[in-house]
């Protein structure tokens, strides 16, 4: 059984740090927000979530909470700490350095030399 | 702070292990049923929406195991597992295990305890900053490789050498009277005198006061300046810091004390600890030979020279300029130094010097105690071998349910490294024990007025090798037993609890072990023998004059300042009025005695027999002397064999005589009689000395010793200030101390006694009691390892026997007899036996050769010590195979055909 394709290296760190940065989620929310944002563009397995909250949450940039839901249940609230939105910062300036970077090679019109 | 955050959570994850395994099972429970909620709520079943939420999550428990990766503390809790796992198993056979623990414990305790021994003789750095970097600098002769320097020889070393950071001087330590105040009568302690730089290039700095300046170190007499030892600090002054300051009277003189030496430097020597440091330009108040000028004598070598090695300056570049040096003195003082070179040392090298006997012992106690280690290991191995085969099913099914041969073998060598830690903690308070022993001799192996002490002890280092020991037993025992075990076949493992493969490999392993314990003992149980007899035979060739009815006390009339006339004047009343007290048949003064004590070496003397063909190498021989009075050899009743005792018509105005042993009169006169011969001192045409008499050959100064080479001087010729009274009493001579003692206190009452003793007593602690240390210690392995020995063949016979009950059982029913089971259980154990003995009696050869090279160099082959040894192993083992399988012939083929 072969796993859907992962997402590039990283990158579900930064789609987890930015999901959080807005407001802080349990996992099946976290989940729900995902798929809502990626729509089919991006397959998360729900299997990698938990590995990698956990593993952010080792890392200190995400905090996790025990909370009430609003049905009534207890669930594992993750929000984002002060070190979380640096380490944000930097990967989206990052990711966006290398997209930028990367279109531009998709977009060279074919025949233009390097020195363009 | 990152790194704080994530210990906190692999701690909360360690510590609080259950919470958080709880808490995520409730997490991944939690998106379960929000998953299967959403599944029913698009219209699947109940059952389907599971199914396809734990697709979409790829398994609720591998999703927990990659989670509980992320916390990085895997080898952590495998671990813990393992060690949880281990405890309960060993707990299950807690025999065995005490058992081995026992085992393992004497071993190591065995090991610990003489590597402490080999370490403060050998290994232990000097107590300074930088140690590696302290050189020695001897001076060498043909006789003597380890000379000492004279103090102006020391100055030309410090000023003229480029190698070092500073060279340094002291002589020996040193009885010297001290009183802490005037009136007190003064006591012997220890004084070392030091070159003013001794603690400065040493680098070491005083606990409270400062040591000396170069200035306190350069006139002679002017600055009576001293520094404490730490101890001595302690005893005599209560750790009094307002000492400094005070006046201390040392020999009859004032000094100043001026510093205390830190707790971290009891002294530069092994043994000896100095009470007090004073500077060498203070020598003539604690001059050893009148007759030579310390300061200004370059022939009176009586200090030690220590340097330290500049940085970036290779050890050969000191000895190239070292050797410069010496031929320098060679050529500028010809007649002084003629045929003396210097050599640099290391302290390695000086502690394992060819000449020094305490090492050696230290050597062989390690090896010995290596050998009963390693019966120790071979036995647990063997138990742990047994234990393992008798869990061949659990480890079967471990192996089936897929756990890894890494894992299992992991996890035996858990077992076997718990077994080896509790063997470890267990070896080091046996090692404790046997130096608190040893301790408890202390008075016994170091007979000595001055401040010595044995330097073994249980530190940091000596407890860092018993764990070392002890991790590489754990890895010796288990790793076998693991490996074999293993190796199992799964198919005939499941079947059944204890299954006996076929295999001469795994069998090999068992025999292995058994004839190594067997070659070890016998080994082991050859060196206490020989050791036994080895010091039985020097002390039966030692001394065999009467040795009761001697009473020793030794006089230094320099602790209160006599002059040699005032010198020879107490010596002469002394003799004359201890003659004629009540109870005492007759007195004499030696500067030594026969088994000389420590603290006094014999005097060597430099001499060129007459008309003799000297090799072309050499200026001179030398001897090592003792000075006697005219009453020596009629009070000790040693026999003259030719010739004369000295008279008192031997004076300082009549020529100069001597009386010489055997064994001196047989090398160089073999063919002749040596009375009437003449020899002269230092050189060709040095001052004459006639042979006049030819004694006995004792043992002068051990009981180990080879004959040697022996010559007295007359105490009225050679004038010595230090000396030893020695009376003969008619009755106990215990009763003549009483009378002594008036003597000496109407002669002066400030005069010390020194090491009063009866000559018994003294030869009874030296002789016997002293050897009897080093006899118990190796005896005590020898047995210990006989033991191990049998209890490990012991154990494999009768292992042997229960593993083949059913197959005996068969065999008897269908006829065999009992010899018929004998022979088939003994058998193979004899075959055992008789290849460990002929390994072992190989090894107790070797063992004899580096004994006989080492200490006692008796030569040839102990045939008796084989003819005891030998047979008596042969008869233990055999019983320890016999017994086992006795109990096989008494199987009932009835019972033995049910059984499992």
């Amino acid at each position: 059984m072969s796993k859907p394709t992962d997402l590039v290296q990283g990158t579900l760190d930064l789609l987890l740090l930015k999901i959080l940065a807005l407001e802080p989620l349990h996992g099946w929310a976290i989940s729900l927000r995902l798929r809502a944002i990626s729509g089919d563009v991006l397959q998360v397995s729900e299997g990698s979530l938990y590995p990698a909250l956990h593993k952010l949450e080792q890392e200190g940039w995400i905090t996790a909470e025990w909370k009430q839901t609003e049905n009534n249940r207890r669930a594992k609230f993750y929000s984002l700490t002060r070190m979380g939105r640096q380490q944000l910062e930097s990967e989206a300036a990052n990711w966006h350095r290398l997209s930028t970077a990367i279109s531009q090679i998709v977009q060279l019109a074919e025949g233009q030399t390097s020195e363009a | 702070m990152r790194i704080a955050h994530s210990t906190r959570l692999k701690l909360r994850s360690i510590f609080q292990g259950r919470k958080v395994e709880s808490e995520l099972d409730e997490e991944l429970q939690f998106h379960l049923e929000n998953k299967i909620a959403e599944g029913v709520g698009a219209g699947l079943s109940e059952k389907a929406a599971r199914q396809a939420a734990m697709r979409a999550m790829d398994g609720l428990e591998q999703q927990k195991e990659r989670v509980r990766d992320t916390r990085g503390i895997h080898w952590l809790t495998d671990f813990t597992d393992d060690v949880r796992y281990a405890i309960r198993s060993l707990h299950r056979t807690i025999v065995l295990t005490a058992f081995v623990v026992l085992t393992l414990a004497v071993g190591i305790g065995m090991v610990s305890a003489t590597f402490s021994m080999l370490d403060a003789l050998i290994f232990r750095p000097y107590p300074v900053p930088h140690p590696g970097s302290v050189l020695t600098l001897v001076s060498t002769t043909h006789d003597n490789s380890y000379d000492n320097f004279s103090y102006r020889e020391y100055l030309d070393l410090r000023d003229k050498t480029t190698s070092y950071d500073g060279v340094i001087a002291y002589a020996d330590m040193q009885a010297v009277g001290f009183s802490a105040n005037p009136a007190a009568t003064p006591r012997v302690r220890g004084g070392m005198l030091v070159s003013g730089n001794f603690f400065q290039v040493l680098g070491v700095e005083p606990r409270i006061g400062r040591s000396f300046r170069a200035d306190e170190d350069q006139v002679p007499g002017r600055d009576a300046v001293v520094v404490l030892g730490p101890d001595f600090w302690r005893h005599e002054f209560a750790g009094d810091p307002s000492v400094l300051g005070r006046k201390v009277r040392l020999n009859g003189v004032d000094f100043t004390v001026i510093g205390i030496a830190p707790d971290s430097f009891p002294g530069l020597q092994i043994f000896g600890h100095p009470d007090f440091y004073m500077p060498m330009a203070m020598v003539r108040s604690f001059s050893t030979n009148p007759q030579k000028n310390f300061l200004e004598d370059r022939d009176d070598r009586e200090v030690n020279v220590k340097a330290r090695l500049k940085p970036g300056v290779t050890l050969q570049q000191a000895r190239n300029e070292l050797a410069v040096l010496a031929k320098n003195f060679e050529s500028e003082y010809p007649q002084l130094n003629r045929a003396r070179g210097a050599a640099v040392h290391s302290s390695f090298e000086m502690r394992t010097r060819a000449d020094d006997v305490n090492w050696k012992f230290g050597v062989i106690f390690v090896i010995l105690a290596l050998s009963v280690l390693l019966v120790a290991c071979t036995n647990v191995a063997g138990l742990l071998l047994s234990r393992a085969r008798s869990r061949t099913r659990e480890i079967a099914v471990r192996l089936a349910i897929g756990a890894g041969r890494f894992r299992i073998i992991r996890l035996l060598l858990t077992e076997s490294l718990i077994l080896a830690l509790l063997g470890g903690l267990g070896g080091i308070v046996i090692g404790y024990g046997i130096v608190q022993w040893f301790h408890s001799y202390q008075s016994v192996i170091l007979m000595s007025d001055l401040p010595v002490a044995i330097p073994f002890q249980m530190d940091a280092r000596a407890l860092l090798a018993s764990l070392a020991l002890a991790l590489l037993s754990a890895l010796l025992c288990g790793l076998a037993p693991a490996l074999q075990s293993t190796r199992a076949d799964l198919v005939n493992g499941l079947k059944s609890a204890d299954v006996d493969v076929p295999g001469r490999k795994r069998l090999w392993g068992r025999n292995v072990l058994v004839v190594a314990q067997v070659a070890a003992s016998l080994m082991l149980l050859t060196a206490a023998f020989l050791m036994v007899r080895g010091f039985q035979h020097g002390v039966l060739e030692s001394t065999n004059f009467p040795k009761d009815h001697l009473l020793l006390a030794s006089f230094d009339p320099r602790l209160i300042q006599y002059n040699p006339s005032q010198t020879k004047q107490f010596y002469k009343l002394l003799t004359e009025r201890v003659r004629s007290a009540p109870g005492v048949q007759d007195a004499t003064l030696t500067q030594n005695i026969p088994l000389g004590f420590d603290d006094y070496e014999f005097e060597p003397l430099a001499f060129v027999p007459e008309n003799f063909q000297m090799p072309r190498d050499r200026q001179n021989f030398s001897v090592l002397t003792d000075t006697v009075d005219e009453a020596y050899f009629r009070t000790m009743q040693l026999p003259i064999l030719h010739g004369r005792v000295f008279r008192e018509s031997d004076t300082s105005e009549t020529p100069r005589v001597a009386i010489v042993n055997e064994q001196f009169a047989k090398h160089y006169w073999p063919n002749a009689d040596a009375v009437g011969k003449r020899i002269r001192l230092d050189s060709a045409d040095g001052t004459p000395v006639e042979i006049v008499g030819v004694t006995q050959t004792l043992k002068y100064q051990a009981t180990m010793e080879t004959p040697m080479d022996f010559l007295y001087l007359p105490l009225a010729q050679h004038p010595v200030t230090r000396m030893t009274l020695t009376l003969r009493s008619a009755g106990d001579p215990l009763q003549s101390l009483g009378p002594l003692k008036d003597v000496v206190r109407s002669l002066d009452p400030n005069l010390p006694m020194l090491l009063t003793r009866t000559y018994e007593d003294y030869y009874i602690n030296k002789a016997v009691k002293g050897p009897s240390v080093a006899i118990n210690l190796v005896g005590a392995m020898g047995v210990v390892g006989m033991l191990l020995a049998v209890a490990g063949l012991y154990g494999l016979v009768a292992y042997n026997v229960s593993r083949r009950t059913r197959e005996i059982g068969i065999r008897m029913a269908i006829g065999a007899n009992r010899s018929d089971v004998l022979r088939l259980m003994m058998g193979k154990g004899l075959i055992l036996v008789g290849i460990g003995i002929a390994l072992g009696l190989g090894m107790g050869f070797a063992v004899e050769r580096l004994m006989n090279a080492m200490l006692f160099d008796s030569g040839g082959v102990d045939v008796l010590a084989y003819a005891t040894v030998v047979p008596a192993m042969l008869l233990i083992t055999v019983l320890a195979t016999y017994l086992p399988a006795r109990k096989a012939t008494q199987i009932a083929p009835t019972q033995a055909l049910r059984y499992e």
